[in-house]
């Protein structure tokens, strides 16, 4: 976990990404958190895990 | 033309468009996940000059209206494309300098974070935020330096995804770097001046570098800097410049979907991936979100302005005007008014229709302005008989970004192609020009309006 992210948050976003989801919705669950925190969260969940994609450009955690 | 910009920088060319009325200023503290809607409600540019949990103001919809792109410009809204037809042949070399204002503060190594940059979130379905207005300069030991328009996608602090899926130089730099298994040294300016982002835009014959193109229409020469930590020349004020590597990963990372210049929402695509060494920018730097599509399309309108003008000329016709219009999202749709001889409106049509994207045009007489959408349509309604006067072109080149053309069913490396139509506006030949006699209000040089109102 690099110095920065807040690892709260990034659970918060994981649990976001166990379905489906585009960034908006993931922008729009974290409204409490500052724009730059969730952004911080989310380049480490992208060093973390190699996130699915679908068709529609949607986000989820790799199956395991 | 150019005399007093000579030497104009973005924060010079912001100033203009404020004093024109084509720039405002938002005090009041936004955040980035509402800069692109709050661009799109407001009919000017804006300056948002406090962002949530940033210390970087964020600039947005600067060429949104042929008016804006004007006042940035600093040409009369009619002149566009002839002004840089003129530019586009008197290019002015670049000139190396060793202290330049976008390295005023320099970050390398671990401390490079991306997140510093207020990178805003912009439509629905982005796959992330997106810088939109990023200039690329890379370097090619046999092409030569070569600047372009590509847009990044947040990933992690140090790591962007990069739209080179399309045929380009820098992706033509990339697949050669890529053979070699050797990453490839790239610049990535952000908040640079509309001369120097035009030219990069500008779809310039190969051979061409597009900083002699961005020195032509300043007038003077570019001045460039070296970068940090990479090779390659920049904008020397720039306010901000991302220095690194596209790694020699080929189009393996997730990229997209974006908002795109046709105004539709893109695909998810597989992309290269940018990994940031330095992040450079003047001491107090403004960060530039261009918005999507009509600033990215106005930045191509003067070039395809000026393209129609050129293959009209080489059709032997006589132009009095060519517009793109937004709708067309500046290159795809295309009114001109010309000096009819017989015959020429359709031989209009057919030398417009001939260039890449030029994909339906409307050909009207010299008294009509094509400024005014009205005249445009009456000059179609009572001039055009609709069995005789359109020309369709069907088997022509398409893109695929156009949905009309079914791309989805294109086999892989299969070219689109698309049906084009010219309406030919003009007056028929056998009528008399009399026949189109205009009213005209009686007494009407007698009557000014401010004595009145």
């Amino acid at each position: 976990m690099s110095k920065d992210a807040d690892a709260a948050l990034v659970e918060r976003i994981e649990n976001c990404l166990r379905q489906p989801v585009y960034f908006r919705d993931i922008l729009d669950a974290l409204r409490d958190r500052p724009y730059r925190a969730v952004l911080r969260a989310w380049s480490e969940i992208r060093m973390q895990h190699a996130l699915e994609r679908d068709d529609f450009g949607r986000y989820s955690l790799p199956k395991r | 033309m150019t005399d007093n910009r000579r030497n104009e920088d973005f924060r010079d060319m912001l100033a203009r468009m404020e004093r024109d009325g084509h720039l405002r200023r938002v005090a009041k503290t936004i955040s980035p996940r509402h800069i692109t809607a709050l661009c799109g409600k407001a009919s000017s540019a804006l300056l948002c000059e406090a962002v949530d949990d940033y210390d970087i103001p964020v600039v947005g919809g600067l060429y949104w209206t042929r008016a804006r792109t004007a006042s940035a410009l600093g040409w009369p809204e009619g002149e566009l494309g002839a002004r840089f037809a003129a530019c586009v042949t008197r290019p002015i070399a670049p000139e190396l300098v060793n202290d330049a204002p976008c390295q005023e503060v320099v970050i390398t190594g671990d401390d490079v974070d991306l997140t510093m940059l207020p990178i805003p979130f912009m439509h629905e379905k982005d796959g992330g935020p997106y810088i939109s207005a990023g200039v690329a300069f890379a370097n090619d030991a046999q092409l030569g330096p070569n600047a372009g328009c590509y847009r990044l996608m947040f990933r992690t602090r140090q790591e962007m995804g990069i739209d080179l899926f399309t045929a380009s130089d820098l992706r033509r730099y990339y697949s050669a770097a890529y053979g070699r298994n050797a990453p490839l040294p790239v610049a990535i300016a952000i908040g640079v001046h509309v001369f120097e982002h035009m030219a990069a835009a500008y779809k310039a014959p190969a051979g061409w570098n597009e900083m002699d193109i961005a020195g032509g229409l300043h007038g003077a020469p570019v001045h460039l800097v070296r970068g940090k930590t990479v090779d390659v020349a920049v904008p020397a004020r720039a306010e901000i410049v991302l220095e690194g590597e596209l790694l020699p990963t080929g189009w393996t990372a997730d990229e997209g979907p974006f908002g795109e210049f046709a105004g539709m929402q893109g695909d998810l695509k597989k992309n290269p991936l940018f990994r940031v060494t330095a992040i450079t920018h003047r001491r107090n730097p403004i960060f530039y979100a261009l918005q999507m599509p009509w600033e990215n399309d106005w930045l191509n309108g003067p070039a395809t302005e000026a393209a129609c003008a050129r293959v009209l000329g080489l059709a032997g016709i006589q132009v009095a005007a060519v517009r793109a219009t937004e709708g067309g999202c500046c290159g795809w749709s295309v009114v001109a008014s010309i000096k009819k001889r017989a015959g020429e409106g359709r031989n209009a049509i057919a030398a417009l229709l001939s260039l890449p994207v030029v994909k339906q045009v409307i050909v009207t007489d010299d008294d009509i302005n094509i400024y005014d959408s009205n005249e445009v349509e009456w000059a179609v309604t009572f001039r055009c008989q609709a069995d005789k006067d359109i020309v369709v072109l069907s088997g022509m080149k398409g893109k695929h970004v156009d949905p009309s053309v079914r791309p989805w069913d294109l086999k892989p490396g299969e070219l689109p192609t698309t049906a084009k139509f010219g309406i030919d506006a003009t007056i028929p030949e056998g009528i008399p020009a009399f026949r189109y006699e205009r009213i005209v209000p009686a007494f009407r040089d007698e009557v000014r309006l401010e004595d009145y109102l």
